[in-house]
């Protein structure tokens, strides 16, 4: 064994002697005549916090609930407009004045090889 | 263990008797844990009902009696460990105004004032604290467990939840820094 070795070892061994020494050091702790007063009425107050977290969590999921049974209801409520064919929301866009405007930008357009009516 | 399992068996059950029950036969253990665990006095019957108010709201989560005492030093750990990071940054202010000598001056003066054994215990108790400074919070409770508290590496390995092997590294190491500390301190002659 070298030195260092032995050096390591005696320092084990006063770091265990120390750790017993601090174990005697400390000392025994009696618990205060309201520990148990006390405890019950930390435990009931956070009963009493976690019995309101509760009832607010169920009440906001009640609301969420009711509110999606309205967006639902709404929602079939509306159903008609949803389930009218492609072809009728097309014709109900393409109203008789948005026809006429269509002409009206382009009105010397004529099919091929028709002459048109000399200007009054 | 200091109850029976049937007693135990109730208290999961809702018994607020038989609680009470394990609790007065508790206390006095959790107490000495928990002031060798935070150091500070003032704080440790706090800290010891807050370990009793999660031993109430989580004792349906206990999947057996037999794993009580092992489940209520896990809580004992863990209470003493958050109450250990919040009281951090206080700690760190008190100590970036006293240096470790001056902290064990400081004591030594008022310990003059007592008797001599206990001026020399409160000497200890200020030494191993700064040695265990130099360890993290979660290693300093882990060695304090094993080599003050006296528990097994079975215990602590079911307290941790936590192979044996890997135990073994953590507190090797942890011991490894107390122990660097240590050396210097003998070698300064500050004890």
């Amino acid at each position: 064994m070298n030195s260092d070795e032995q050096i390591d070892a005696s320092d084990e061994r006063s770091l265990d002697e120390l750790f017993v020494r601090y174990r005697q050091a400390c000392p025994d702790v009696d618990p205060d005549p309201n520990f148990m007063p006390v405890l019950w009425q930390k435990i009931e107050a956070r009963h009493s916090f976690w019995f309101t977290f509760v009832r607010f969590g169920r009440g906001a999921l009640t609301a969420s609930a009711a509110v999606c049974l309205l967006l639902v209801v709404l929602n079939l409520a509306s159903t008609p407009q949803v389930m009218a064919s492609y072809t009728d929301a097309i014709l109900a866009e393409t109203s008789a004045e948005q026809t006429y405007y269509t002409e009206a930008i382009h009105p010397n357009t004529v099919p091929d090889g028709i002459a048109l009516p000399p200007q009054k | 263990m200091l109850v029976e399992q049937d007693l135990i068996e109730k208290a999961r059950g809702g018994d607020s008797s038989a609680f009470n029950q394990v609790v007065l036969a508790y206390r006095r253990r959790i107490l000495g844990t928990i002031s060798r665990l935070i150091g500070r006095p003032e704080d440790v019957e706090d800290v010891a009902q807050e370990v009793f108010v999660r031993l109430y709201y989580s004792f349906e989560q206990l999947r057996t009696a037999e794993v009580f005492e092992p489940w209520l030093y896990r809580l004992t750990v863990n209470a003493a460990y958050d109450y250990l990071r919040r009281s951090k940054r206080r700690n760190e202010s008190r100590m970036a105004d006293l240096s470790e000598q001056q902290v064990m001056l400081a004591d030594s003066q008022a310990g003059s004032r007592r008797e001599d054994d206990d001026r020399q215990k409160g000497q200890v108790r200020e030494f191993m604290d700064s040695l265990l400074r130099h360890v993290s919070e979660e290693d300093r409770l882990l060695l304090t467990l094993k080599e003050v508290e006296g528990l097994s590496l079975k215990e602590l390995e079911r307290i941790y939840n936590i192979n044996e092997n890997a135990l073994k590294v953590r507190l090797f190491r942890a011991r490894q820094r107390v122990l660097k500390a240590h050396k210097t301190a003998l070698a300064s002659g500050t004890l």
